[in-house]
């Protein structure tokens, strides 16, 4: 049985994630390393570019079907821009979606991000298989759930 | 802007301003600030760094397309030249292209490419090689290989000096001179164990000064966790000091000079260099193969290299992939007050309602007529200052003669 019949999706289908650089934040080492490490792993990656809105986040999210986003932030606005992206998701009745956010996260930031609704937080030091195994796993889980 | 320069007499400091996409602005504002200081722009003296291309490279902050954001760079010169003889007006900065992922090659051939670039908007322009090319500054990393780092400050003043004599036809000593700043690689600091920051800090800090720097940033040791406390700034401050004061390095003027190693490292670094030089000219020149993502891909690759290195332990990191420590103790770490923004914002809104809005509207107009002509744009600029525009005022008003800048990323 291939991963994607497995995740109860489309036979064939791979899984989709969103990258999103949210804000004025130009740093995109880490997220181009993180698209460029889940298209390796046979991910279909959308890497929005630089300096998107949270609207424009939602919408590529509900555009591409995605199944997975990916919010990376240096600037230390992820306290206003991730809970903004999860509202904006929630009205479009979107609650299936895989969320991730990198970046410098201070710790006693990373439980309020998780109680808004981020699935996990990789801080410096993560690594890309790490990364590309939990979207594996949560998108997986994600799908049996829903029995999608 | 006056009001963070309140009390600070201006002909007698010197100001450095980190800022790239709207520093025509902000040049602008500080010419104001002076004048109601009593300070002429011919007295004041700075650095404000100014390097476009290597946002689109790198740093990606930007306001306006390539060419139009090349007119002002060369505005700002053209006018600095002019007007500030004690102004550098631009800092041609290899810091952000190695911290978006550069090898050191890299680093020195994309900023030396960035400078001659300028050099020959310049010429372009008009301008005399020799009045403006001493006023430019260079601004480099320095990451944790040690003798290569030292390697490449010495390569960039050769080619440099080479470069000007041979290619642009300086004359004077002056222009031929690369000057230029340091900070230590941000990059290369780590969450994990952040007081081994302390130790890598030093050590860069050390190549930086025997590969000649002017001036030094030191950076924190919790800068990888949040912006710095105030204990950690301190730290990375003291560090200079013991280098400049105990050590004894800054004694001697490039004291590795003629150690084979050295030697070698520049020559075959130097060579790297013009093997770029070479492929970015045959894409047109720089501004060309940024359009062409040719920098930005090669950057790309390279920090992808170094994070498979590093996730494969071909390359170690102490804390991180080596010499590991579990149960790390949580380091305090600095947290920005939000209400200060919401304090600017109030601040900014005053200074809205008390300014006359018709002086604004006529001085912003002026400025979008100048954009269209193709003026000097330095002077409808600081004119819009006097009738207190803001920045964002005039870069929404050049935007609308000039377009905005999207890049299609490549990974």
């Amino acid at each position: 049985m291939s991963e994607a019949a497995e995740a109860g999706r489309p036979e064939g289908r791979k899984i989709r994630v969103v990258v999103a650089k949210p804000g004025l934040d130009g740093h995109d080492r880490g997220a181009k390393i993180i698209a460029r490490a889940l298209r390796d792993a046979g991910m279909e990656v959308i890497y929005t570019g630089l300096h998107q809105t949270p609207e424009q986040i939602a919408e590529t999210v509900i555009q591409e079907d995605a199944d997975a986003i990916g919010i990376s932030i240096l600037s230390g606005a992820h306290m206003t821009l991730v809970p903004r992206i999860l509202d904006l998701l929630a009205d479009q009745g979107v609650d299936d979606v895989l969320v991730t956010v990198g970046g410098t996260i201070p710790s006693r930031d990373v439980e309020g991000l998780k109680e808004a609704g981020v699935a996990e937080v990789f801080t410096p030091g993560a690594s890309t298989e790490e990364i590309v195994g939990f979207i594996r796993e949560g998108v997986r889980a994600n799908g049996s759930d829903s029995g999608g | 802007m006056e009001r963070l320069f309140e009390g600070i007499p201006l002909g007698e400091v010197s100001t450095s301003m980190t800022i790239n996409a709207p520093a025509a602005m902000l040049l602008a504002f500080y010419v104001l600030v002076g004048e109601r200081q009593g300070v002429a722009p011919d007295a004041l003296a700075g650095t404000i760094q100014t390097d476009i291309l290597k946002e689109y490279i790198a740093q990606k902050e930007w306001c306006f397309p390539v060419d139009p954001a090349m007119r002002l760079v060369t505005d700002m010169v053209e006018f600095s030249t002019a007007n500030m003889p004690r102004w550098h007006p631009i800092s041609v900065s290899g810091y952000h292209i190695r911290e978006a992922g550069a090898t050191a090659a890299q680093e020195l051939a994309f900023t030396l490419k960035n400078g001659f670039t300028y050099v020959e908007h310049a010429l372009e322009r008009g301008l005399d090689v020799d009045a403006f090319a001493p006023r430019f500054s260079f601004f480099f990393n320095a990451h944790i290989d040690f003798f290569e780092e030292i390697a490449k400050y010495r390569a960039a003043r050769r080619i440099w000096a080479r470069e000007m004599k041979e290619t642009y036809g300086a004359k004077r000593p002056e222009s031929m001179r690369l000057r230029f700043h340091t900070q230590t690689a941000g990059v290369s600091l780590t969450a994990q164990q952040p007081l081994n920051n302390v130790v890598r800090t030093a050590i860069e800090a050390l190549a930086g000064v025997l590969g000649g720097t002017q001036s030094l940033h030191t950076n924190s040791y919790d800068e990888a966790l949040a912006l710095p406390t105030e204990e950690a700034v301190s730290l990375a401050l003291r560090t200079q000091q013991v280098i400049a004061h105990e050590t004894g390095v800054a004694n001697t003027v490039d004291p590795l000079g003629g150690s084979w190693f050295v030697e070698r490292l520049t020559d075959e670094i130097e060579a790297d260099a013009y093997d770029y030089f070479r492929r970015i000219d045959e894409l047109g020149g720089m501004v060309e193969a940024i359009r062409q993502n040719f920098p930005q891909r090669e950057i790309g690759e390279a920090a992808f290299r170094y994070q498979l290195e590093l996730e494969a332990g071909e390359r170690k990191v102490v804390g991180v992939n080596a010499y590991r420590q579990e149960d790390e103790e949580e380091m305090p770490i600095l947290h920005i007050d939000p209400a200060l923004e919401s304090k600017q914002l109030e601040r900014l809104a005053r200074t809205r309602e008390s300014r006359d809005g018709a002086a604004v509207e006529e001085a912003l107009q002026r400025l979008k007529e100048e954009a269209g002509s193709g003026g000097n744009l330095m002077y409808p600029m600081i004119e819009a200052s006097r009738a207190l525009a803001t920045e964002g005022e005039m870069v929404s008003a050049l935007q609308e003669v000039f377009g905005t800048y999207s890049e299609t990323p490549v990974f």
